[in-house]
């Protein structure tokens, strides 16, 4: 019984290495900021200007294929996608100097159905508050950004669509 | 003798109670107070440094020299250029804020102790002047400016980032690291210790 007991604290108290988790929760920023507009195009080769998503809650990840905790997130933004399409949220990911058959080539592996938007100059992401990548932002109606995570998240996370669904109302 | 039997009992249960109850707390001031661990990756056998401190975390991993020349050669730079990358101590770095406050770095105040003497890393902006000096690529100057840690950054509680960071040392080489954070306005100073470059293949 002693054993288990003092093996049992050993196990709660243990160092675990967090190093290869996802960050967790969005960061609400301090001062409204009007989102910089843009105009990008997609691997199909429709163009996105984030105007004219006005009206829509948009949710913008900046990414690369060779940035590990970007490809670790992948897989939960497209579950997060497959919730968000249908409610009329949008998901926009755009990755940063890197050109279409790069890009391609990672969605045989990385499967998603959102937009994936190319800013190979990184002209866009210049004109918005990122250091590293990913950064992801959550913008609302009105094209402000509310929202920011730096690092990874587990984006089908509820606690985490329930702040983005939140912005609908 | 019963009473003797159900006493002598109770100050076992005391002992071990209290063993127990020491235990807890070296365990739990283990996890808040600073603490830095050496480990290797099981895989790939690569050295890893990692500080921990109320719930902060930066860790860094050996990126071997030839791992780091096909990664940049592979993102548009020369040979020579992604040798003089791979030739400069460079580690995956993986810094976090599972703690409660707000943090912010700067790259520029942390130190190298190298053969006694102190150095500042080669930040995103100390690489830049020699790509613009030499006209890299433009495409693989991109890749490498995401592909480093940012040399200032804020991290809100639950956000973490990763990025190479360069520390301009021979492979094989060791140094000590001094790192400066600001955790909720205060100022905390850092050491991690006999950090190793990661060696070069023979003749590279």
């Amino acid at each position: 019984m002693s054993k288990i007991l003092i093996i049992l604290l050993l196990l709660a108290f243990s160092p675990l290495s967090s190093a290869q988790q996802a960050g967790k929760g969005l960061t609400k920023l301090p001062t409204v900021t009007q989102a910089a507009d843009f105009v990008l195009t997609d691997l199909d080769g429709k163009q996105h200007r984030l105007s004219d998503y006005r009206g829509q809650v948009v949710i913008i990840n900046f990414w690369a294929t060779w940035c590990p905790p970007c490809r670790a997130e992948m897989p939960s933004m497209q579950r997060a996608w497959e919730q968000l399409e249908k409610e009329g949220i949008l998901m926009l990911g755009i990755d940063v100097g890197e050109d279409e058959d790069t890009i391609f080539q990672f969605t045989a592996n990385y499967p998603v159905e959102f937009p994936l938007l190319m800013d190979s100059d990184s002209k866009v992401i210049d004109q918005w508050p990122v250091l590293g990548l990913p950064t992801t932002f959550v913008v609302d109606p009105k094209g402000n950004i509310v929202y920011r995570a730096i690092g990874g998240r587990e984006w089908d996370d509820p606690e985490l669509l329930a702040l983005v669904r939140a912005l609908k109302q | 003798m019963t009473e003797y039997r159900t006493g002598y009992r109770m100050r076992n249960m005391l002992k071990y109670c209290l063993a127990l109850i020491w235990l807890s707390m070296s365990l739990i001031s283990g996890w808040v107070s600073a603490e830095v661990i050496n480990g290797e990756e099981a895989q790939t056998g690569l050295r890893t440094w990692e500080w921990r401190e109320a719930g902060v975390s930066v860790q860094l991993v050996q990126r071997l020299p030839d791992q780091t020349r096909a990664f940049f050669q592979g993102r548009g730079f020369s040979t020579a250029e992604s040798d003089s990358i791979a030739r400069a101590c460079v580690f995956q770095t993986i810094f976090r804020n599972d703690g409660k406050h707000p943090l912010v770095y700067d790259l520029d105040d942390w130190r190298i102790t190298y053969q006694g003497k102190h150095r500042s890393l080669l930040t995103r902006e100390r690489w830049d002047e020699k790509w613009q000096a030499e006209e890299a690529n433009q495409t693989a100057r991109i890749a490498f400016r995401w592909s480093l840690l940012p040399t200032r950054q804020g991290f809100e509680s639950g956000d973490y980032n990763w990025g190479m960071t360069s520390f301009g040392l021979p492979p094989g080489e060791s140094f000590d690291l001094s790192l400066n954070l600001t955790i909720n306005g205060n100022v905390i100073a850092r050491s991690i210790p006999g950090i190793v470059c990661a060696a070069d293949q023979p003749g590279n």
